[in-house]
């Protein structure tokens, strides 16, 4: 099986442990490649044409090769279409030279497959040469098809949960206790890989002006370093700062966390803005919780005739979902402006006084007093937002760019450590101050005075 | 007390004779403790011995060593480019992103096939027994079925216990077992929403006797030592200690021979030119009559779970001087009065100057060691708390 493996924590790395141990417990010999060290058998860099060359002296040795594919693994980011060709060529002949190929796809861009250019030409080739090709929805299965050119014989759809098992034994009253969770709170969770498209920020957008216990927790990773994944998960921090009542949960998950928060929430909250089929769904399913997902991809296939996922088709079918699921009553259309009438001053003032609330910083008269935000957070909010600084990370490999770049780090850090070091130390004590600046308790030494 | 159901699997990354680390040591007891307390109890490790090298030395499968099942598996150790230098800046108190941790934890040593051997027979254990916390073995096959998954943590103040990566295993895990207050103390400070825990201690072999003229006679050591036991390396404090003894013995001539046990290089730095005797790895008579000779007993580390060596030290009667940036070992010399710690060079001056001018005054002080150690941490006792929290954390079958 090829395919990213744990311990690293990868979604795709969990679905294809569950095929390995289902494989191994049916009595197959299972060896497993990946992408990077892992507990896989051996590791080998994909990416690029070398890979699909190096996989192809490999797979003759083989009976049946499983590739748990997304294009990530074996195309570099934002390909030319140079390079899609030259991987695709290269994939094509492995696949070629394997005794049996079955590609378990959990992503894949149908536009790449369409079209006359040589890119295109060579991708339906390498689809052309896989035996089995395994999707998670009938929708996927048609596109596939029709994408990449492939006989609708080989392209099948299997359950995308039939190989989970639960990971966390505990029930709701443990795993809520372990994660700091009241008992009595109504926890809607979205969770997963934080990448843009995931869109949890429109999950906080649709709970912003709930009241406990009804809380939203955020809870997952930034999976590739990218400055677009990482601002997004800053754009999420500095959200839920600004929303009563939201957490994000940024570190690392393992499988068993990962079922833990599941088994901690009341509704799974998908709110996708593009994506095939979901894990997260299935594991939801497995663990018996209700869904809230967005009307996207192929997760109407795969939510068919199960219980308890709702699909919506927009933000505001979302925000009544939720507030349905808490039980809330909807908020009257004009949202309370209706109280500011129409003097400029009143609605500029009632403009203040909501956006304070959204951040934390005052209740407004909707709010319970158990919702007051803590005014050291919103004072320091602007600061905290200022992430601890790193130097770029070289990133492993063995190429040259990798190599230089660690060779350019090892040469400048002596010099720009200190550097980010004092920055941070700077931006600590400046959180630190301006907390008691603003903290009417504090006596400005750092001491409380008597309440 | 209990039905003795299932069968425990314990997996140190090490197992067998001559293996220096107190983690693996002490599993290896605690598996010979629980099979004579009647448990089904197998040993699940790798065919190395060295945790430097992870040179595969011992053959792969199964065996009977010394009458416990053992299962062994090979070690695969491809060191990453970059592992050196992710190692640096966790020690050097940099936050790593989660995929640097990620790549640091799979950069080192790895052994799939114990990996895949859990995957495929978890369902034939009750509970599986890891140690320490930080290495591959425990941090990959723990979460392969967390609900079995028993953490004998070892657990220090180190820059590893504070990687994010370890907070699902300290939150999911079976239950972890801790060996005295301060590292329960740690663990709630650092992870909120710990699993199931105990402090169970540490179990201690008491010896019948021991001689230490015999042992004196048989290596040629004349005259007062200090005493040194477990690696010789610099996270054990050995460097700074021999770095610190050279100053010290610049400034006054102290009496003592400094004698060392155990694995690792002796370097003495200069000053301490012929002042340094390795007696090399000891049997465990040879060794407590070591303890039972030496004038003190040194114990430099600063991140230490428990400290084996300095109740092995009051057993026999010696006092500790032991380094105060343990929060652990400073307990256990506050709780039985029998040692002393030290925050700096000068202050570990002192304590010699102590047990050189005052040798009296100093076996005095460590007479209450014995019984402490004996009303705390005898195995029968540590086996009566292992036993209830597995009992308690994991279900028969």
């Amino acid at each position: 099986m090829v395919t990213p493996y744990p311990p690293v924590r990868d979604g795709i790395a969990s679905y294809a442990l569950q095929s390995v141990a289902q494989l191994r417990g049916q009595g197959h010999d299972v060896r497993v490649l990946s992408p990077g060290p892992s507990a896989a058998h051996e590791h080998l860099d994909l990416v690029g044409p070398r890979g699909g060359l190096a996989l192809a002296k490999r797979v003759r040795d083989y009976d049946r090769v499983v590739v748990q594919f997304h294009p990530d693994f074996f195309y570099p980011v934002q390909a030319t279409s140079v390079e899609r060709l030259e991987v695709s060529a290269a994939l094509a002949t492995a696949f070629r030279l394997a005794a049996r190929v079955e590609v378990v796809v959990h992503e894949v861009d149908y536009r790449l497959g369409r079209g006359r250019s040589l890119a295109a030409l060579a991708m339906r080739a390498m689809w052309r040469q896989v035996d089995d090709i395994v999707v998670h929805s009938e929708t996927e299965r048609r596109s596939f098809v029709e994408a990449f050119g492939v006989p609708p014989g080989r392209v099948r759809v299997v359950d995308h949960g039939s190989a989970f098992v639960a990971r966390s034994a505990v029930g709701r009253p443990e795993a809520r206790a372990s994660l700091g969770i009241a008992p009595d709170a109504f926890v809607f969770l979205s969770i997963g890989f934080i990448q843009p498209h995931k869109g949890y920020d429109r999950a906080i957008d649709a709970f912003a002006g709930m009241t406990p216990p009804a809380r939203l927790d955020v809870v997952g990773s930034v999976r590739v370093e990218e400055p677009d994944f990482v601002r997004y998960a800053e754009d999420l921090e500095a959200a839920a700062e600004a929303t009563a009542g939201v957490s994000v949960h940024l570190g690392y998950v393992s499988d068993e966390l990962f079922d833990r928060w599941i088994l901690a929430s009341d509704v799974v909250v998908l709110p996708y803005r593009e994506i095939w089929s979901s894990g997260v769904m299935e594991r939801a399913r497995l663990l018996d919780r209700p869904v809230i997902a967005t009307r996207v991809g192929a997760l109407a296939d795969q939510a068919r005739g199960a219980q308890g996922v709702r699909l919506v088709a927009d933000d505001a079918e979302l925000r009544l979902a939720m507030r349905e699921a808490a039980g809330v009553q909807e908020l009257p259309s004009n949202d309370g402006w209706s109280e500011a009438g129409a003097r400029r001053d009143d609605v500029q003032a009632l403009v203040v006084a909501r956006a304070a609330a959204r951040r934390g910083a005052v209740p407004s008269s909707r709010l319970s007093d158990a919702s007051a935000p803590n005014i050291d957070a919103v004072a320091t909010a602007p600061l905290r937002r200022l992430h601890e600084l790193h130097l770029p990370d070289p990133g492993a490999g063995r190429g040259l760019r990798p190599r230089l770049r660690r060779v350019v780090r090892r040469l400048t850090a002596w010099q720009l450590q200190p550097v980010v070091d004092h920055v941070n130390a700077l931006t600590r004590a400046s959180v630190q101050s301006v907390s008691r600046a603003a903290d009417p308790a504090d006596d400005g030494t750092g001491g409380r005075r008597g309440r | 007390m209990t039905g003795r159901e299932g069968k425990i699997g314990l997996v140190p990354a090490r197992y067998g004779e001559k293996i220096v680390g107190g983690a693996e040591i002490v599993l290896k007891q605690m598996a010979a403790g629980l099979r004579d307390r009647g448990w089904d109890v197998e040993i699940l490790t790798t065919t190395a011995l060295d945790h430097h090298s992870w040179a595969n030395e011992l053959a792969p499968g199964f065996a009977v060593e010394d009458g416990m099942p053992v299962r062994r598996f090979p070690v695969v150790d491809e060191v990453a480019p970059d592992r050196g230098e992710l190692e640096h800046r966790i020690l050097s108190g940099e936050r790593l992103t989660i995929a640097e941790q990620q790549r640091w934890m799979n950069g080192g040593m790895r052994v799939p096939e114990l990996y895949h051997y859990l995957l495929d027979n978890a369902d034939d254990y009750r509970a599986l027994i890891f140690t320490p916390y930080p290495f591959w073995v425990t941090f990959a096959c723990s979460q392969i079925v967390p609900s079995k998954s028993v953490l004998w943590t070892c657990l220090h103040d180190e820059p590893y216990a504070y990687l994010d990566l370890f907070e699902p295993v300290f939150a999911g895990s079976a239950g972890l077992l801790f060996q005295s207050g301060p590292e329960q103390d740690l663990a709630e400070r650092i992870q909120s929403g710990l699993s199931p825990h105990a402090v169970v201690g540490c179990g201690v072999e008491i010896p019948e006797s021991y001689d230490p003229e015999g042992f004196r006679e048989r290596h040629g050591i004349d005259g007062p030592f200090l005493l040194y036991a477990g690696r010789r390396e610099g996270a054990k404090g050995w460097d700074d200690l021999l770095m610190s003894l050279a100053r010290i013995y610049e400034r006054r001539e102290l009496p003592f021979t400094l004698v060392t046990m155990g694995a690792g290089e002796v370097r003495a730095p200069r000053g301490l030119e012929g002042k340094v005797v390795d007696v090399g790895f000891l049997d465990d008579r040879e060794r407590d009559n070591a303890f039972a000779a030496a004038a003190a007993y040194l114990q430099p580390s600063r991140y230490e779970a428990f400290s084996r060596t300095i109740m092995e030290a009051w057993l026999a009667g010696t006092p500790v001087i032991a380094n105060g940036g343990s929060a652990v070992v400073s307990w256990h010399c506050e709780r039985s009065g029998a040692g002393l710690t030290y925050d700096d060079e000068f202050e570990l001056e002192q304590c010699l100057f102590f047990v050189a001018d005052a040798p009296e005054q100093a076996a005095a002080m460590a007479s209450s060691g014995r019984g402490y150690v004996l009303e705390n941490y005898t195995w029968e006792l540590v086996l009566d708390r292992v036993e209830r929290s597995l009992e308690e954390w994991t279900v028969a079958p």
